[in-house]
């Protein structure tokens, strides 16, 4: 199985153990990934924020750089921010005045053909549980994790195409499979604060403060998701937020590839875990490397 | 019989009308059932909530609607649109009002969350990527507060995750890109 690959801005720098991982999860599950060429940033916020067309432009034209990439017609996009502007410009699309003046800007066909898929839906929709099952050699039993899917992983499903958008349970489905213990909890598809961290950091640490709170007090060990802003807010901040409402939190927060590729019994330092900054070298060493 | 305050009773569509026209959003269909404000996650913040910014819209309250700070705390993150029994796409609304700001000039309560965007579409307009070390010293610098999240930046870069130099791809395919909307948009 052949794929396009958009990695985004993030999983080349803050998200860097992300795209890592990815790659090597598919590799082993025999999902080749082509890398779209040349590709550009898709906006994300700022241009949804400040510029109705270039909003729409940009993905569409990353939308035309996979088709002219080994002639594919389906991208896979880790990032939610990515995944969640490459969809909405497919809906903005549909509009004829805007697909018109869209083509003049990005200056190039645009194609109505191509599939966005979030790498979970690589995972659940094109791999499947049971060939993921397969190839798990170290099963990850005993550890409770909470899959945080945040906003836009589901939101709004005339978009993301999710009928299961207030309470999703696919990624429970793949961690699962891989021999964790999942937890019933509230905050799976409540909002980080995302891209306010650097301008309303107050409000992400409000926000991802009820977040890791909530986990705990379902008993996870460990968050599992897949969106750099989210993990970015959890993994980062959390010593901020300890500072700042005197709590005690030190949870690993894993990318979902993170924990399929130790489970599947790739080397931990190949998927780039140890590029936390909330620490999992203590927690690998009691839980799963026993 | 003397009504007091007539002369304020007039209510002002144009707002609501230049929203609908550029989102395809209709805010009349609002009728105020409130779902959208409980279910916010950020109403704490805001001036007012997303049911009253439905309102002032309605009503052409331009400056509750525009000038305060709700906009700028609305995550677009979609717990409100989803759950809206009229199914208005409440954050479209909100990125409209947003632009309408930046087009007119409007002196808001934005939080420096328009200099965020505009350093973020003037860096992928000349590099045609992100550059996260650009953007937080610029945005840090000209926010007035430099010394913010210095630490974390640091350890960031310790453990790899960001790059000091940007990557450069095909700036002048993106800033083509950039002239042609703004030439569309005259």
């Amino acid at each position: 199985m052949k794929l396009a690959y958009y990695p985004g801005c993030s999983l080349h720098s803050t998200a860097i153990e992300y795209d890592l991982s990815t790659k090597k999860v598919c590799e082993a599950l025999g999902v080749e990934l082509v890398e779209v060429k040349d590709w550009i940033c898709c906006g994300s916020s700022p241009a949804h924020q400040s510029d109705e067309l270039m909003s729409v432009a940009l993905p569409a034209k990353i939308l035309s750089l996979v088709r002219e990439t080994d002639d594919l017609k389906e991208v896979c996009a880790p990032c939610v921010s990515c995944y969640s502007r490459l969809r909405f410009a497919q809906e903005s699309m549909k509009d004829e005045s805007v697909k018109r003046d869209v083509e003049e800007i990005i200056d190039a066909k645009y194609p109505e053909d191509v599939k966005v898929l979030h790498a979970l839906d690589v995972i659940v929709e094109k791999v499947g549980t049971e060939a993921v099952k397969k190839k798990v050699v170290r099963p990850l039993a005993g550890i409770k994790v909470a899959c945080y899917y945040g906003c836009l992983m589901t939101r709004p499903p005339k978009v993301t195409g999710k009928q299961q958008f207030e309470n999703p349970t696919y990624m429970e489905s793949v961690m699962e499979a891989i021999g964790l213990e999942t937890v019933d909890w509230n905050m799976k598809t409540f909002c980080c604060g995302a891209g306010f961290a650097l301008t309303q950091t107050e409000v992400v640490l409000e926000l991802t403060k009820k977040i890791l709170a909530d986990a705990e007090s379902a008993g996870a060990d460990v968050i599992s998701l897949g969106c750099p802003l989210c993990h970015i807010n959890l993994d980062g901040r959390q010593q901020q937020i300890n500072k700042k409402f005197k709590t005690n939190f030190n949870i690993p927060i894993f990318y979902f590839t993170e924990l399929m590729g130790l489970a599947m019994g790739i080397d931990a330092k190949e998927l780039g875990v140890f590029k936390h900054l909330t620490e999992v070298k203590d927690f690998l060493k009691e839980r799963v490397f026993v | 019989m003397k009504i007091i305050g007539k002369k304020d009773m007039k209510a002002d569509r144009s707002l609501a009308e230049e929203i609908a026209r550029r989102s395809g959003e209709n805010v009349f269909l609002c009728y105020q059932c409130r779902k959208c404000a409980s279910g916010c996650p950020n109403r704490k913040f805001m001036d007012s909530s997303p049911t009253e910014l439905m309102r002032y819209v309605q009503l052409g309250m331009v400056d509750e609607a525009m000038k305060k700070n709700t906009i700028w705390y609305c995550l677009s993150c979609h717990t409100c649109s989803v759950r809206c029994p009229e199914d208005i796409d409440i954050p479209r609304v909100v990125d409209t009002l947003r632009i309408l700001v930046e087009e007119k000039n409007i002196k808001a309560d934005d939080n420096h969350s328009r200099l965020f965007n505009r350093l973020w579409m003037t860096i992928i307009k000349y590099l045609g990527r992100g550059y996260e070390v650009g953007l937080v010293g610029a945005l840090n610098l000209l926010s007035g507060k430099p010394f913010k999240d210095l630490p974390l930046g640091f350890k960031m870069i310790k453990k790899g995750k960001l790059k000091l130099l940007p990557s450069i791809k095909k700036p002048f395919s993106m800033m083509k890109m950039f002239s042609r909307a703004r030439k569309l948009k005259k």
